[in-house]
């Protein structure tokens, strides 16, 4: 197959830079950090301007995205097989306790509490990064392109590559996966509105 | 509606992926019912915590410059001829197989059902066919659920053939039966493992019946119908393309139906 760069149609690049926050975001879900989510979606943006012919009808979203997975996953498994540090936001990690306690220390009262209801929506994402981290990757990803880009049924369908019967029961187990995980660490937090 | 049927209705309506007589029939039963209510809230609840939460990350500013940047030069420059273009436009099933090898080379965990089924033994054999039946059925469920049942609305085949081909590059016998009691209705395209097969919708009085057109590799054990929740697959022959129907219709009508689909060329 020729794999020289082609001269893309100028779709694509509209295509790509008008989804391009839906793509990074896919990409940070699916490999935990900036750069390589980064990389990966410059690896998508040339494979889909040489592969523009490939484009056959329905959601042009949900064919860039599904490059884009694609992108991530050969990411993700050449990663594997280096068997090197798998990164993780360092927000999954950070619950924010020790940034909280500093702030106490150094600001006075009321500008602290302001401080503190930032840092408590920290210590909230810092929670569901983590759970959703948690997740195996294919509920981590059906649950991110519904709840968080929006996509149809049949536009997941599109991107994963899988029959919309697939899609609507990783979306009930990951769903019923994700929700058991923050029932059972609010317990023990305070509230977070579950 | 029983509580069953709207237990799995409910995520359909939530996700907006019901039409407007299903979402009704749904809230008739919402109405109704304190168990689904609740369900509903449970949710809604964690979509709000997703949404507000699990921030959508913004791409850097940095990546957006790299991407305007490589668009500007990649579309401004003249397009090579590229060798293989030299002979007039490619043909139809080479964009298809190019998006094959495209799923193919970057996933590398997409294989096909149809690849694997001729190969493996006969319990993976069983549990492939047992999937693709899986499939079709949740197919036909979900475009009965959906606001349409066909991407392409048609009575006539002159217009559903090309629409397949221009789509998917495959070009099914597509043949309107109207006359007979089988009206063509349209199109659309949906996946069976990996691979998107092309559908052909018919209507029959007050059945929507789903044709599956198989790729040649696959083909569904024996003839025998296969019922779930009273609604049959039925393995045919679409001239000499293997097929499958989807319906709740009974035994009569469909091997009717079949033997008009068998006769088409």
């Amino acid at each position: 197959m020729n794999v020289t760069a082609t001269a893309a149609p100028g779709w694509i690049g509209e295509l790509a830079l008008h989804h391009l926050d839906a793509a990074y975001n896919l990409g940070r879900w699916l490999l935990g950090n900036e750069h390589d989510a980064a990389d990966a979606v410059h690896d998508a943006f040339l494979r889909a301007a040489r592969a523009a012919d490939t484009y056959a009808g329905g959601s042009a979203r949900a064919w860039w995205l599904a490059i884009v997975r694609n992108c991530c996953l050969a990411r993700l498994e050449t990663r594997n097989k280096d068997r090197r540090n798998i990164s993780i936001d360092s927000a999954a990690n950070d619950d924010g306790d020790s940034a909280r306690s500093a702030v106490e220390q150094l600001l006075p009262r009321s500008e602290a509490n302001e401080v503190e209801e930032r840092l408590d929506q920290a210590q909230r994402r810092a929670l569901i990064a983590r759970a959703l981290h948690d997740l195996p990757q294919e509920f981590r990803e059906t649950l991110i392109l519904r709840e968080i880009e929006e996509l149809s049924y049949r536009e997941i369908a599109d991107v994963l590559q899988t029959p919309i019967g697939t899609v609507m029961s990783r979306l009930a187990r990951g769903r019923a996966l994700l929700h058991k995980a923050l029932v059972g660490t609010a317990a023990s937090e305070v509230t977070h509105g579950l | 509606m029983d509580c069953k049927t709207a237990r799995d209705t409910l995520p359909l309506y939530f996700d907006g992926e019901l039409d407007r007589a299903a979402s009704r029939e749904f809230e008739a039963h919402l109405d109704a019912c304190a168990d689904c209510r609740a369900a509903l809230i449970e949710l809604d609840a964690l979509r709000s915590t997703l949404r507000r939460d699990a921030p959508r990350h913004a791409a850097p500013q940095l990546l957006r410059k790299r991407i305007e940047k490589l668009a500007a030069t990649e579309t401004s420059a003249t397009p090579p001829t590229l060798p293989r273009r030299a002979s007039g436009s490619p043909p139809r099933w080479l964009a298809y197989a190019a998006s094959t090898v495209l799923a193919f080379a970057a996933g590398g965990m997409a294989v096909s059902l149809w690849d694997s089924q001729g190969r493996n033994t006969e319990p993976a054999q069983a549990s492939a066919t047992a999937q693709l039946a899986r499939d079709l059925f949740a197919s036909h469920w979900r475009a009965l659920a959906a606001a349409s049942p066909v991407d392409v609305v048609s009575t006539d085949r002159h217009t559903v053939k090309p629409w397949f081909e221009g789509k998917i590059g495959v070009a099914p016998v597509v043949h309107d039966f109207a006359e007979q009691g089988f009206a063509l209705v349209g199109g659309r395209i949906d996946y069976a493992g990996s691979a998107r097969l092309p559908v052909l919708v018919y209507r029959h009085g007050q059945h929507l019946i789903d044709v599956f057109v198989l790729p040649d590799s696959a083909a569904l054990a024996g003839n025998a119908g296969n019922l779930q929740s009273g609604y049959r697959l039925d393995a045919i022959k679409l001239g000499d393309q293997n097929a499958a129907i989807v319906s709740d219709m009974d035994q009569t009508e469909l091997a009717h139906f079949a033997q008009l689909l068998n006769a088409t060329r």
